[in-house]
């Protein structure tokens, strides 16, 4: 017997409604106005200066040619590794203390102004500080990425811990749960949802501090790149980074949405549910 | 066996104290099926979250086997209302719950939770995610998660309230052969009136305001009861109106 057939009960169909509408009727509509938009660049070509906004046509040209003379590739390696490991220390950090801040009220209660007066405050001012502590190094484009990811990290693994349904809670202390696994079983995975959250607007910042890190504390990389070509005129090649730097932020929060079916297919499962 | 002696709950809300339950005394004799019935808020859940340990009293005690009760007990098992089957985890995982806080080790655990999921019939669906059963489905999983830890008293707590009437009837008859199979105590929390009635040995009715025990009734009635139909029964139809009178129901219907 398979578990649909159980009592008639439904299970989550995730494709149904792809496979009722079809891609064209859902994405059609997105394609043709994006290819409309393309066009109408392409044509102002013929009218414009390219200094200003450049064509599709060029912009594609250019990112070959940057692409394959290596140029791209190995800033781009660079700063990934660099953006990697700001990430790294940004989600441990904020996810270990967000649990402390978020299940201890007394910690809460200490940190809480420090980090919302970090929060609040856009963090590309601290630039001239960083280089004053650590200096015109990689290190200090390392510790921008991670000032920048920590606070929506921390914050939201706070929330969550907050959030944790309370009859969670009960059911693990009914049936015996001692603190530490209560911590561990069930107000951890419960948070998870909100963790998530917190990784993909930290994902996304983190491209941001890499990015700004390369232009303002020292030259690498697609910074560098965007400088360059800004300061020189060169708006195809400009435009050529600027999509790269899109196609990474993309596959950043692809990878994250992969991660959350893979491990935590419950989130979808349970979606608006009153559980 | 078990022994209520002088409990009374105190909630301390922003701008007053509520008396949530006053005085309340009870002797429940091992392999009764007893009821707690009462409008809401008459402290019925209240005392049986406070037999658990999930609540404290603010005065007064509970003695288990010549024990005075603190802290959660390691003895019974809890049927909650809204069941929170923990999503990340699979239906057998949900049930295997209390035997991992005992230190049960892995495999060992997993054969118990399947034998207490084949009690309530569900053994199919052990590795499927909570969350894709029916309601009826997963409050028997709840009870399920009760019973893994082979309780010596399961405390259900108006665990049928949110079903509809075919899975409610159901599940009585589901409750009522586990608990002559199994010959557990059942403590057992309702509105229902005609719910207590089909499955107690006796019924303890609680008035509001403040909560209180006012009376415990036998109910005289052959077992097993899904054998004839209770509810028409006459000692059953007299017993029901006899209850709803003295918890004051028909007195408070304006006309």
């Amino acid at each position: 017997m398979s578990q649909a057939e159980l009592e008639g009960q439904t299970l989550p169909r995730p494709r149904r409604r792809k496979d009722q509408e079809g891609w064209w009727q859902k994405h059609g509509i997105s394609l043709v106005a994006v290819l409309v938009f393309l066009g109408l660049w392409q044509l102002s070509g013929l009218f414009l200066n390219p200094i200003l906004l450049s064509t599709p046509v060029a912009v594609i040209r250019d990112w070959f040619q940057i692409a394959l003379n290596g140029y791209l590739f190995i800033g781009l390696l660079e700063g990934f590794r660099e953006m990697l490991i700001g990430l790294f220390f940004g989600v441990v950090v904020g996810i270990t203390v967000g649990i402390l801040m978020g299940r201890y009220q007394a910690l809460d209660r200490i940190l809480s102004p420090y980090v919302n007066f970090f929060n609040a405050t856009p963090l590309i001012v601290i630039i001239p500080l960083v280089i004053i502590w650590i200096g015109i190094t990689v290190n200090a484009r390392i510790f921008l990425v991670f000032m920048i990811t920590l606070w929506p990290m921390l914050l939201n693994t706070v929330s969550g811990i907050k959030n944790v349904p309370k009859g969670y809670m009960e059911v693990g202390q009914a049936f015996g749960f001692s603190e530490r696994e209560l911590i561990r079983k069930v107000a951890i995975p419960a948070a998870v949802p909100y963790i998530l959250a917190g990784a993909r607007v930290a994902a996304g910042l983190s491209i941001i501090g890499m990015i700004v890190g390369e232009m303002e504390i020292s030259f690498f990389g697609l910074g560098m790149m965007l400088s360059t070509y800004g300061a020189s005129f060169q708006t195809g090649h400009f435009f050529a980074v600027v999509l790269t730097s899109s196609i990474f932020g993309i596959v950043n929060v692809s990878i994250l949405k992969w991660i959350q079916r893979r491990w935590f297919p419950w989130i979808a499962g349970t979606a608006g549910q009153n559980t | 066996m078990l022994s209520i002696r002088h409990v009374s709950k105190v909630f301390d809300t922003k701008d007053r104290e509520v008396l949530a339950l006053h005085d309340v005394n009870l002797d429940i004799e091992e392999g009764e099926f007893i009821s707690f019935v009462g409008p809401s808020g008459c402290g019925k859940t209240t005392l049986l979250r406070i037999i658990d340990g999930l609540t404290e009293p603010s005065e007064g005690e509970v003695i288990f086997n010549g024990q005075v009760l603190s802290g959660v007990s390691r003895e019974m098992g809890f049927v909650f209302q809204d069941i929170n089957l923990l999503p990340w985890r699979s239906v057998v995982e949900n049930v295997e719950i209390g035997l991992e806080a005992r230190g049960v080790e892995k495999s060992e655990r997993r054969r118990q939770a399947l034998e207490a999921l084949r009690m309530v019939g569900l053994e199919q669906v052990a590795d499927v995610p909570p969350y894709t059963l029916s309601g009826g489905m997963q409050q028997r999983v709840g009870v399920a998660r009760a019973l893994a830890i082979r309780p010596k008293v399961l405390l259900m707590d108006e665990p049928f309230g949110h079903l509809d009437n075919f899975t409610r009837e159901t599940l009585q008859i589901e409750v009522a052969k586990l608990w002559q199979q199994l010959k557990t105590t059942i403590i057992f929390v309702t509105h229902d009136v005609d719910e207590a009635i089909f499955l107690s040995t006796r019924i303890a009715l609680f008035h509001s305001n403040p909560g209180r025990l006012a009376k415990v009734l036998e109910v005289d009635l052959p077992h097993p009861r899904w054998e004839f139909n209770v509810r028409a029964d006459e000692r059953a139809i007299a017993m029901r109106e006899y209850i709803l009178d003295y918890l004051g129901v028909r007195k408070d219907v304006m006309v």
